[in-house]
């Protein structure tokens, strides 16, 4: 239960992938994402796979944190590469098993896939090992800022947010205090025809949502006689700001893409 | 938006994220059931949980291994299902065929979850399209009575 409580999976630390500014950091994975798509040729994807492994020895996130968030999707992994193994018809025939021929392009096409797959979940996830959710949220509200022109509540949707973060681990604590409580009143979780485990779920959920509720007001109250109004005029705790270290990694980073784009199609 | 609204959808996230996050009455390896999926159901009976629900996919995502290729369009799917329940609220008003019209909307809308594997991994379309929207559509099949039984304690549409 302790360890389910701390929400996210950021790891405390102090290298140059922590210090740098969130915005950057989701700027930066942003365009890598899309970049990902363009590469086509060993040598492209070995720009990739250098870059992303940079980062990931520069944040010193212990590689065991960075392998548990990878369990779940080498199942997929696999899966994937299997199918194109199968599916994939085209180059010359390389084995040949009772009646099924896997061509080289098969293996060629399953490689490329996952390891293109592997890289968008390396990257994207040393984000949230190396910024905490308040940090995203600052972010988006400052990169979102724009869309205040057309009257899209940027700010009301990053408070939301934080009150939300906020009160992940509250809640996470109150729905194992009324599973509990529910459970030494008799109901099964656990064990039974599934119709009898969902509809347990009822006894749950009701006092779960009664009590969500109500602290929901009781802070809202509060928030109104304390005069809160909205992001006008607002003042924050913690401003974003640009440092040099930011802009070198961006020109570094303009150099990544520069470096893939030549290396396309050169095998 | 005004302060009440604005709490509510929050503290609705958050119940959203920690119940999928604890509350898990059956799961394979793979296939897992996530009860608050049901939490879509809401919008249903008060159509001022929309960010709540979004904003409660939004954070689940931000943690999930998948990473932020699920964020983008688990977000797009569910901000465009909600979108579309809302829209025929207005016309239709027995709470129980909206409900079953969002769980066949939720489904249906599932192309948009099989296009991103086909972007991401390349697996067919019709394949993924068809085995993700019928797992979705039991979610929130089972999730009519639960959210309606529900509905009858917690008054959804008072609250707000």
């Amino acid at each position: 239960m302790n360890n389910s409580l701390i929400i996210g999976q950021y790891v405390p630390g102090n290298s140059l992938v922590h210090k740098l500014d969130p915005r950057t950091k989701i700027t930066i994975i942003f365009f890598y994402v899309i970049t990902v798509f363009f590469a086509n040729s060993l040598a492209s994807y070995s720009v990739l796979v250098v870059f992303a492994l940079a980062c990931m020895f520069t944040s010193r996130v212990p590689l065991r944190f960075i392998m548990k968030g990878l369990t779940p999707v080498w199942f997929l992994i696999i899966f994937t590469f299997i199918l194109h193994l199968f599916v994939t018809k085209e180059g010359t025939v390389i084995f040949d098993f009772w009646i099924f021929e896997f061509y080289s392009g098969g293996v060629i096409q399953g490689f490329a896939i996952s390891i293109r797959f592997f890289l968008l979940i390396l990257v994207t996830s040393l984000l949230t090992l190396t910024t905490t959710p308040i940090e995203i949220t600052d972010a988006i509200e400052d990169m979102l800022r724009p869309l205040n022109k057309v009257r899209f509540p940027v700010h009301e949707l990053a408070l939301m947010m934080s009150i939300s973060l906020r009160f992940i681990p509250t809640l996470m604590q109150e729905t194992d205090k009324i599973s509990r409580a529910q459970a030494s009143r008799g109901v099964d979780f656990r064990t039974g025809p599934i119709k009898d485990r969902i509809k347990a779920v009822v006894p749950l959920l009701v006092p779960l949502f009664v009590s969500a509720f109500k602290r929901a007001e009781e802070l809202a109250m509060a928030m109104e006689a304390r005069g809160y109004q909205g992001g006008e005029g607002r003042t924050k705790l913690r401003e974003l700001k640009i440092e040099l270290r930011d802009i070198m990694v961006y020109l570094l980073f303009a150099c990544v893409i520069a470096l893939l784009f030549l290396t396309r199609n050169y095998s | 938006m005004k302060v009440n609204t604005l709490v509510f959808n929050g503290l609705l996230a958050a119940l959203y994220v920690a119940v999928s996050l604890l509350i898990q009455p059956f799961g394979f390896t793979n296939v897992q059931f996530r009860i608050s999926e049901m939490f879509n159901h809401l919008v249903v009976f008060n159509k001022k949980f929309f960010f709540g629900i979004i904003l409660g996919v939004f954070i689940t995502n931000l943690f999930s291994p998948l990473g932020w290729f699920d964020l983008v369009f688990g977000v797009a799917h569910s901000a465009i299902s909600l979108s579309i329940i809302i829209m025929l609220a207005k016309y239709i008003k027995n709470k129980l065929v909206l409900l079953f019209m969002n769980a066949l909307i939720f489904s249906f809308n599932m192309f948009i979850i099989a296009f991103e594997l086909k972007l991401a991994l390349g697996l067919p379309f019709l394949f993924s399209w068809l085995t993700t929207a019928a797992g979705e559509l039991v979610v929130l099949a089972v999730g009519i009575p639960l959210i309606y039984l529900l509905n009858k304690r917690v008054h959804f549409d008072d609250v707000l």
